[in-house]
């Protein structure tokens, strides 16, 4: 029996996928550019057939990529030809939620906004909110050690976990839980994309929903005056909710788009969300209001009322579609710089968008200096997705220049493989294929994402090896 | 690039294989007399500050009250509010893994981690992470050292999220210890701006920052957040005391000494180990490595791999 075969033969048959038409929906992620039909998808709807799965692609050698929702924008879970997907959506039950703990305990399928509303009716919210919130996982979200605009204030995926149950490939189900002792295994299998282990059963904090929230808008006529604005907003002692930046491009698609009454003549527009106590609220609202009007807003806008401040954040957050629509493709970027770094990058962005002769909107997570630069392309212009991608590359190159990193949300997966060679020195990936061995001596769990061979850096031209002798040189190439 | 003295030292000990031990400044362990140390106490001081970034990176022998000393005189602080007892290091209390009473709503000490670097067991410096708030290339090994103890190699330079330094009250409720533990969580769940939340000889004690709704509890004095603190030898005395991470909700237990963070850490001053899951056992007296009680003989064999990662030869003890 072939690793098919056997799939088919020990689990449910509708829960293994092996026709062409019925793969088609598996074979790429959010990065779509990225294509590739798998030997089969298994849907298992619990740990004991995550197991089974497991085990039937460990006997006969058969890589397994673990798949949430498949928003993911770095094709992290793009299937092998001779690999297995393992699609986590049937495991979506939400199986405790404790108010008086604050605490959930869900299985990996479940969305990310879905323990946000079950959470609701007990005045508590799961805080890391992703745009892509309403269809993401949370096993993706923690496979990816997903942000939000949320972030700056309430943290990352791994700062809102508290525990996770996984199985190893080959098959031991274990719970790391933010109690252990000694090294945190917990923090590690955060941002791991699917390589260490499948996440089963993830426990979160939840937060007590703020009593207030105010959303501010300033409008600036210098992209600089609002990079100083956010700086200083940070200087004085706030921590806003949300801090997000967009520039003209931005502005006049988001607008154009949700009809919110952004002001299309600014060169930069940024929202600034303050919350908490009735007070707390009242007090930040003046502190930020002041320190915008010094750092040269023209104008500003506070929100009167909740639908109000929602109605306004619909324009952010639905900045990507609406790009989308002014073009046939987009490719969405995702470095983070230091702050004070801003106006220097979009300068840099900019001259590199006359260079390529491709157009780009900027939207940008201010207060936690991760930029989101979408270039906008035609996938039918021959060459043009091509040049696309050297574009995006040399973004991330100065991403790092400034002294930043090539990936703040949305991970390395394949798309960013050759970027790694750029931030990390043949040593520290070395390490990260040392770490990969320890729980995966095989290479089966999505083998080729996120960390590059030293293979691939040589041959980039961006590492140095030593008298050609390649660490892993047995390892495959993606 | 030349090596720097700690990578001598390490280079040295592979060579005459023997061991090393990392000390910041000896209140954790003290140096055993078999092994050669590897004193980080005096590789102090700010690398970078740039206080609109809320990112401060330090080096690793950094005594913790220069560095709130330093983050103070900007309005910032380290927010895991880490115990000051004027000696011990920021690479001691990273590689112990130690946060104090506004773990619940602010974060660990992890959670502050932006990035390190290191020397490995063979003596090769390695940087992990960055100074970025956001960053997710490879994987996040500036998390995963924190509560190595110096068993996995050498951190040289710690870069850590900072906030801004917030004012804060104090208030007690007087009354017993189950009933508290219950009261704590419901507090916790209101948007009551809180930053600690305890139970210490027949009051609970919660504190507040920034601007709040007036309180109808008592105001106490901001320094009972010290002064409660289990590792002050005249409290715990002669007995041991244990560190029990448990749920918040989770009722109370007999010798309990603390109830700190919501009810999620107790501290128990007893001769035998509480029967409950994650205990350590906190001895100031013997200055010996803290026991580890893994419940999983995988999770064990896992942490030795990732040790032979970073330190094949064994080199550190
Ligand atoms: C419109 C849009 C907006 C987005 N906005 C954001 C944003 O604001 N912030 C942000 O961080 N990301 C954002 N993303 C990216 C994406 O939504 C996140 O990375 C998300 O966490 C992926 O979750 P998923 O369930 O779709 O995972 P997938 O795409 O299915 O998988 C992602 C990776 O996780 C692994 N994986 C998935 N589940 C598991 C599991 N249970 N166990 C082990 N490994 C697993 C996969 O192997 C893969 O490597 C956005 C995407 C889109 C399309
Ligand atoms: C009086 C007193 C009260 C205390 N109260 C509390 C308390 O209330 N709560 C609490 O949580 N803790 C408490 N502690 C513990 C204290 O915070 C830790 O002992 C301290 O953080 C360790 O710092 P150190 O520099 O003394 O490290 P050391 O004791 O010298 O070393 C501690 C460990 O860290 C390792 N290490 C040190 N530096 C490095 C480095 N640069 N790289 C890698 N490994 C390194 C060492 O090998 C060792 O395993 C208390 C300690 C004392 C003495």
């Amino acid at each position: 029996m072939n690793v098919v075969q056997e799939l088919l033969h020990r689990l449910p048959r509708d829960q293994v996928i092996v026709d062409d038409e019925q793969k088609a929906p598996f074979e790429c992620d959010g990065l779509s550019a990225y294509r590739e039909k798998p030997l089969a998808v298994v849907l298992p709807a619990d740990i004991e057939q995550v197991k089974q799965a497991l085990a039937i692609c460990r006997k006969h050698n058969t890589p397994v990529i673990t798949r949430g929702s498949g928003t993911g924008l770095s094709g992290g879970s793009l299937p092998l030809k001779n690999g297995v997907v393992l699609g986590l959506t049937k495991m979506n039950r939400i199986l405790e939620i404790d108010p008086l703990a604050r605490t959930a305990v869900v299985e990996p399928g479940v969305r990310n906004i879905t323990i946000s509303q079950e959470a609701a009716p007990h005045n508590l919210y799961y805080a890391p909110d992703p745009s892509s919130q309403v269809a993401c996982s949370i096993g993706g979200n923690v496979a990816e050690n997903s942000g939000g605009v949320h972030c700056l204030k309430y943290g990352l995926t791994v700062h809102n976990v508290l525990a996770i149950k996984i199985i190893t490939i080959d098959g031991e189900e274990l719970v790391l839980d933010y109690r252990d002792d000694g090294v945190d295994l917990l923090a590690l299998l955060n941002g791991s994309e699917g390589l260490l282990g499948v996440i089963v059963e993830i426990k979160v904090k939840l937060l007590p929903k703020p009593d207030a929230s105010q959303l501010i808008m300033a409008a600036f006529e210098k992209v600089s005056d609002c990079a100083n604005a956010v700086t200083n907003i940070l200087k004085s002692g706030i921590i806003p909710a949300g801090l997000e930046m967009m520039d003209k491009f931005s502005i006049k698609a988001a607008e154009a788009f949700a009809h919110v009454g952004y002001p299309l003549e600014a060169a930069a527009l940024l929202l600034c969300e303050v919350d908490g106590n009735q007070y707390q609220v009242e007090a930040d609202t003046e502190t930020v209001s002041r320190v915008l009007k010094e750092n040269g807003a023209y104008m500003l806008k506070l929100s009167r009322n909740d639908e109000e401040r929602i109605a306004l954040w619909q324009g952010r957050k639905n900045a990507f579609p609406a790009v989308g629509r002014l073009s046939p493709d987009y490719y969405c970027m995702d470095g983070t710089i230091p702050r004070n770094q801003l106006a220097h990058v979009l300068d840099e962005i900019e001259r590199m968008s006359k260079h390529y002769e491709l157009k780009v909107a900027n939207v940008f997570h201010a207060g936690d200096g991760n930029l989101h630069p979408l270039i906008l392309y035609d996938a039918q212009i021959p060459g043009e997705l091509k040049k696309t991608e050297l574009f995006g590359a040399e973004i991330l190159k100065l991403c790092i220049n400034v002294g930043g990193t090539i990936t703040g949300e949305h991970g390395v997966g394949v798309e960013k493989l050759d970027s790694m060679c750029q931030q990390f020195s043949a040593p520290e990936i070395e390490i990260f294929h040392k770490i990969k061995r320890v729980f995966d001596p095989e290479n089966l769990l999505n083998p080729g994402k996120a960390v590059p061979t030293l293979h691939r850096c040589a041959e980039l031209g961006h590492m140095h090896v030593h008298n050609g002798q390649l660490p892993f040189a047995d390892l495959e190439r993606f | 690039m030349p090596l720097t003295p700690f990578q001598e030292q390490i280079k040295q000990a592979l060579h005459e294989k023997h061991r090393l031990q990392i000390i910041g400044n000896q209140s954790k362990v003290a140096l055993n007399h078999d092994h050669q140390a590897l004193d980080m106490s005096g590789y102090a001081g700010i690398t970078s500050y740039d206080p609109a970034e809320l990112v401060v990176t330090v080096k690793a022998g950094t005594k913790i009250s220069d560095l709130k000393q330093e983050l103070a005189e900007h309005n910032q602080m380290l927010a895991f509010d880490t115990p000051d007892y004027g000696d011990s290091t920021i690479g001691g209390n990273y590689a112990c893994g130690l946060s104090g009473p506004s773990q619940p709503f602010f974060g660990a000490l992890r959670d502050f981690v932006l990035g390190i670097k290191m020397v490995d067991g063979q003596g090769q410096q390695l940087t992990f992470g960055g100074q970025m708030i956001k960053n997710v290339a490879g994987y996040d090994v500036a998390r995963l050292l924190v509560g190595s103890k110096g068993l996995f190699g050498l951190v040289t330079e710690i870069s850590l999220k900072v906030l801004p330094l917030m004012e804060e009250k104090t208030y007690s409720i007087e009354m017993g210890q189950a009933d508290a533990i219950v009261k704590m969580n419901e507090m916790a769940g209101t948007a009551l701006p809180i930053s600690g939340c305890a139970y210490y000889q027949g009051k609970l004690y919660y504190r507040l920052i920034g601007v709040h709704p007036p309180q109808s509890a008592m105001p106490e004095d901001n320094h009972i957040w010290q002064k409660m603190n289990p590792f002050r030898p005249e409290i715990s005395g002669k007995q041991k005391l244990w560190r029990v991470s448990t749920d918040s909700m989770h009722p109370p237990i007999h010798n309990t000494l603390l109830v700190d963070q919501i009810g999620a850490r107790r501290w128990v001053v007893s001769e035998n180990k509480p029967d409950v899951s994650h205990v350590d056992l906190w001895s100031l007296q013997e200055k010996t490595r803290r026991p580890s009680f893994d419940s999983h003989t995988k999770i064990t064999d896992i942490k030795r791999g990732l040790k032979s990662v970073f330190d094949p030869y064994e080199i550190f003890y």
